[in-house]
């Protein structure tokens, strides 16, 4: 049987296996390896959560602790791979796109169509997103959606340890700029994981589970929830097709459409807010390209609009659950006219 | 002394600035006609600044310009046809005709791109910077700012990293007086901006930008202190531009004839051949030819750009990603 | 005793001093414009204290005024010695060294008992050259200056006050200096300290740094504890402020006959080898030519006279410098006398 590591370690796996392969690639971010100009240890947290622990030693000068200092550090790794380096650029939570996202659309997106296709900027930004840990309203969000709407940066978001370190590796070969979405509350989960360098292409969408009777799209965490939810509808007959987008940027459409073209049936279901999101954008894909094939109305699972609040009273309904997504598919199954 | 200019780089200095003034007067003119699409922000009066710090350059050093960008990429040394026709939108621009006058690049000579956003290169050269530290390089990277930028956060932060990295980064701020139309005396709060650096751990050094030989000067030292490992410098350039913000600003925000004294006694090109014609350094023969072939070069320029062909409606969709 | 009606007092600040390439080519210091206005207001609670009731200043466009005038409507809330009514000069300011020479010739037409000045050997020999008989306080804004005491400026302050009010006279408060007059290309300059020629051909930056561009040096004095170029000067064969004569220096090359060779901090934290081909005595009253062929000539340390082969530079060192304030004397006369008591 293979081996089996979690998420985070898949996620440090691919970044030590690529530093070694390749040593223009960088590390940098906030506390990224932790110590720096302090008298007590250093690499003393490797990472908020120690996702990148341990590479500092394995990689001297190579692991950068920047001040917190967002614009200015996301900036500066885009700037760096513009002039030799493949840097792989931390930022904290994906909440603090706000104080950054101007060096990511406005300069990273835009240089290769700006200047006319004579730019390369293979920088890759990990950052950590979702909600679950208790973390209120700025450290919780998804803002995938945000992301996927600018042209010129590709989105990613690994589901499971498998795909974290093939699709980061992929990610830090990319020459162009790609967001690395990682879900805290898939650190530790723990999955099959080649010990060899991979790399899982962009654009491909996973399907989970095949199924006849309708299809769930989702994505990041969701795909657990999505995956739990079809095994208990198997139960009362009902065969559910649940894909994992993987990557919202570039986007499988065929690989959604073809499946609703065979199930008639669409579930989406996205951890984000519901509007202008991942779920509508899907919605509104299938609603123009595969109408006639569709037998129901389309039903979002999403979070309310509303931001992530803190109480686990109030988290735990903010975050669509397995009940929510075998509801929606209950519903949809059941529609007639 | 190692920014004593030759006969060869007093001619060069002076073409440059010449370039750039003659780019600007030309599009100051031909953009009155309409035929220009957009806007532009034109450095005509600023000239001795982008000369005098690109001179010490390589193509392997990198600059980080801003929306008044025409006089950097000329300095740089982007092609001044392919500048003209990216302003004019065509597909022999620069760019393509993607870019336009706030977004010429040429990356193969150093030239990260002017950048429509105020403040946005400021990180952007930090990182290139970093990656000629980390690469072992001597190379340096230069952001040109303006005294609107300075009051942006993204320079403060990257001041901060390049004294935290000791980068290889030289911070140029432009004050020429005015952020579009509100004045720097009122906008800057300690007034020098050259002021802030002490604050960033760094010299701050303000010099005069009509004087090419005093920006040349100060530039050569924070340059060559950069190559040695010295460390990040930030100059203020005292300038001013001779246009509006944009074309089409009326200035009616600045003195009456603040522009028409300034040009009259401060001149960079009138001061600079008259230094180096008094000093018996050049003739004004050799000036003369000079101005000629220029306006022979920028004539030419605008001829082209106004044949080419603009870009394809397929062009629309390329250049987004490198493989999507 | 009382002394009534004290005179008005000027107070001249450089905006532009302190932040010239010696930030970057020596470790001088920055002189921020807001520790500017705070000696301003440091000299004017001095002066307040001696009665002083009227204050003129030279208007500024980079800060210091703008800060002084926030700095009294403060002090009017809170303080209970009042400071003199400061009056900011009605004139055009042009950011040039004109504002200094148009501030100096308002303040000496309406008959100001003394001129404080902030800023550096420049800024000071501005002044000198419009200030005729009128005494000066000299503060230095930076270390990279030989004319201006670098001291604190409440007690300059305090000794302006003793001299504004009558209680030191001009004869006891006061020391006279020389000067050098450079003649060259039609121009006429004043230094206080020094006068080098160099090979640079061009005023670009206007510092002076760099030990192979000096051709020649002319000092009114030579103190061996100074930081610039007089330093060379001082450390060849000291000559006090008060002495007649001056002091000239011609570089040689390393390595020449004759040539010594020694270390001068030339600017702050600047320690560099010079080599002198010979020195001597510079008298007042006569006229030098310098030999040199084209170059630079720079006073007080900065560039500013380009001149070409063929052109005439001439040096003459007289004693028709300004009156400068003693602080240390003034305020000894005063304690001696209990001049403060109150």
């Amino acid at each position: 049987m293979a081996r089996k590591i979690t998420y985070q370690q898949a996620i440090n796996e691919a970044l030590a296996q690529e530093m070694a392969r390749d040593s223009s690639v960088i590390v940098m971010g906030e506390d990224n390896h932790g110590g720096e100009g302090s008298p007590g240890e250093q690499d003393a947290w490797g990472g908020v959560l120690g996702v990148t622990k341990g590479l500092y030693h394995k990689f001297p000068g190579r692991v950068i602790d920047t001040p917190i200092s967002e614009s200015g550090f996301i900036g500066a790794a885009i700037g760096a791979a513009t002039n030799g380096l493949r840097p792989v650029a931390e930022l904290m939570f994906v909440d603090f796109m706000g104080v950054c996202f101007d060096q990511i659309f406005n300069q990273a997106a835009k240089f290769r169509y700006m200047f006319g296709g004579k730019a390369e900027t293979p920088v890759v930004i990990r950052t950590m997103y979702g909600a679950g840990f208790r973390a209120a309203a700025q450290h919780s969000q998804c803002l995938y959606s945000l992301f996927t709407h600018i042209p010129g940066l590709k989105v990613v978001m690994p589901a499971t340890p498998y795909d974290a370190k093939g699709m980061l590796i992929q990610a830090i070969r990319d020459n162009d700029p790609v967001i690395f979405m990682e879900h805290k509350m898939l650190y530790t989960l723990e999955g099959e994981v080649p010990e060899e360098s991979y790399t899982v292409p962009f654009g491909e969408a996973n399907v989970v589970r095949e199924g006849d009777d309708i299809t769930v799209v989702t994505l990041g965490r969701m795909v657990h929830l999505a995956d739990q939810a079809a095994q208990a509808m198997q139960k009362n007959g009902v065969h559910v097709e649940v894909i994992d987008l993987r990557t919202t940027s570039p986007l499988d459409e065929a690989t959604v459409l073809e499946s609703v073209e065979r199930t008639g049936r669409l579930v989406v279901v996205d951890e984000s807010n519901p509007r202008c999101s991942m779920a509508s954008d899907i919605a509104g894909l299938v609603a123009q390209k595969a109408f006639g094939a569709l037998k129901a109305p389309i039903e979002q699972v999403t979070a309310p609009h509303v931001p992530p609040p803190f109480s686990d009273a109030l988290e735990d309904i903010y975050i669509p659950t397995v009940a929510d997504i075998q509801g929606a598919i209950g519903r949809v199954m059941e529609f007639r006219r | 002394m190692a920014s004593e200019l030759t006969k060869d780089r007093l001619l060069q200095a002076y073409r440059t600035m010449r370039t750039i003034r003659d780019f600007e007067d030309r599009l100051h003119a031909d953009f009155a006609t309409g035929e220009i699409p957009g806007f532009v922000h034109l450095y005509a009066g600023e000239e001795a600044s982008a000369t005098g710090i690109c001179m010490h350059l390589g193509k392997d050093d990198y600059i980080a310009s801003t929306h008044r960008g025409h006089g950097h990429c000329i300095a740089k040394g982007v092609d001044v046809m392919g500048m003209m026709a990216e302003i004019w939108g065509k597909k022999t621009g620069t760019c393509r005709g993607k870019g336009g006058s706030m977004h010429i690049a040429d990356l193969s000579l150093g030239m990260m791109g002017a950048n429509g956003i105020v403040g946005g290169g400021g990180p952007l050269i930090c990182g290139a910077a970093l990656a000629m530290k980390l690469r072992k390089l001597d190379d340096v990277a230069i952001c040109f700012f303006g005294d609107g930028a300075s009051n942006q956060g993204t320079i403060f932060e990257a001041l901060n990293l390049a004294t935290v990295w000791n980068l290889p980064a030289i911070f140029v701020a432009e004050n020429n007086g005015y952020a579009e139309a509100t004045s720097s005396k009122y906008s800057v709060a300690c007034d020098n901006i050259a002021d802030r650096a002490s604050a960033f751990g760094m010299p701050g050094v303000i010099v005069d930008g009509f004087d090419f030989f005093a920006v040349h000067e100060a530039a050569g030292e924070a340059i060559e202190r950069a190559r040695k490992g010295g460390g990040p410098t930030l100059l203020e350039v005292k300038l001013s531009r001779y246009y509006g913000h944009f074309e089409g600003d009326q200035q009616k925000y600045r003195a009456p004839n603040e522009v028409a004294h300034i040009k009259e006694a401060k001149d960079c090109l009138t001061t600079f051949a008259k230094r180096v014609t008094g000093a018996g350094q050049l003739t004004q023969a050799e000036l003369s030819a000079i101005d000629a072939e220029v306006a022979a070069l920028i004539e030419e320029s605008v001829r082209r750009a106004k044949s080419d062909p603009k870009p394809a409606a397929a062009d629309l969709m390329t250049d987004v990603y490198v493989s999507y | 005793m009382s002394y009534s009606n004290p005179a008005s007092v000027g107070i001249i600040a450089n905006p532009a001093s302190g932040r010239d390439i010696r930030r970057l080519t020596a470790k001088a210091t920055v002189f921020p414009t807001i520790e500017k206005a705070n000696m301003i207001q440091r000299v004017l609670g001095a002066l307040g204290a001696f009665g002083v009731g009227h204050v003129m200043m030279m208007p500024d466009m980079t800060g210091i005024a703008a800060a002084v005038e926030r700095a009294i409507v403060a002090h009017r809330a809170e303080a209970h010695i009042p400071w003199p009514a400061v009056e900011f000069l009605n004139m055009d300011i042009s950011e040039s060294v004109t504002d200094t020479f148009n501030a100096v010739d308002l303040m000496v037409a309406r008959g100001v008992a003394a001129i404080v000045v902030l800023g550096g050997d420049g800024t000071h020999r501005a002044v000198a050259m419009r200030c005729g008989d009128v005494p000066i306080t000299t503060l230095s804004t930076g270390t990279n200056n030989a004319f201006p005491d670098l001291r604190e400026a409440t007690t300059a302050g305090f000794a302006t006050g003793l001299l504004a009010s009558g209680r030191v006279s001009r004869a006891e408060a006061t020391l006279a200096n020389k000067r050098i007059v450079v003649e060259a290309c039609g121009r006429c300059e004043v230094a206080l300290v020094d006068v080098c020629v160099t090979r640079h051909m061009h005023i670009a930056s206007r510092a002076v740094w760099q030990p192979e561009a000096l051709e020649e040096l002319f000092v009114a004095f030579a103190e061996p504890d100074s930081v610039g170029l007089s330093s060379i000067a001082g450390l060849l064969q000291p000559v006090r402020r008060d002495e007649p004569h001056g002091l000239r220096v011609r570089f040689g090359r390393a390595g020449g006959s004759g040539v010594r060779r020694f270390v001068a901090p030339i600017a702050p934290g600047l320690l560099e080898r010079v080599s002198v081909a010979k020195h001597g005595l510079m008298r007042p009253g006569e006229r030098v030519r310098v030999v040199s062929g084209a170059g630079t000539v720079a006073v007080d340390g900065e560039r500013e006279i380009e001149f070409g082969r063929g052109d005439t530079v001439e040096v003459m060192l007289d004693s028709n410098g300004p009156r400068t304030i003693d602080v240390a004397r003034t305020l000894h006369i005063a304690a001696t006398r209990g001049l403060l008591d109150v």
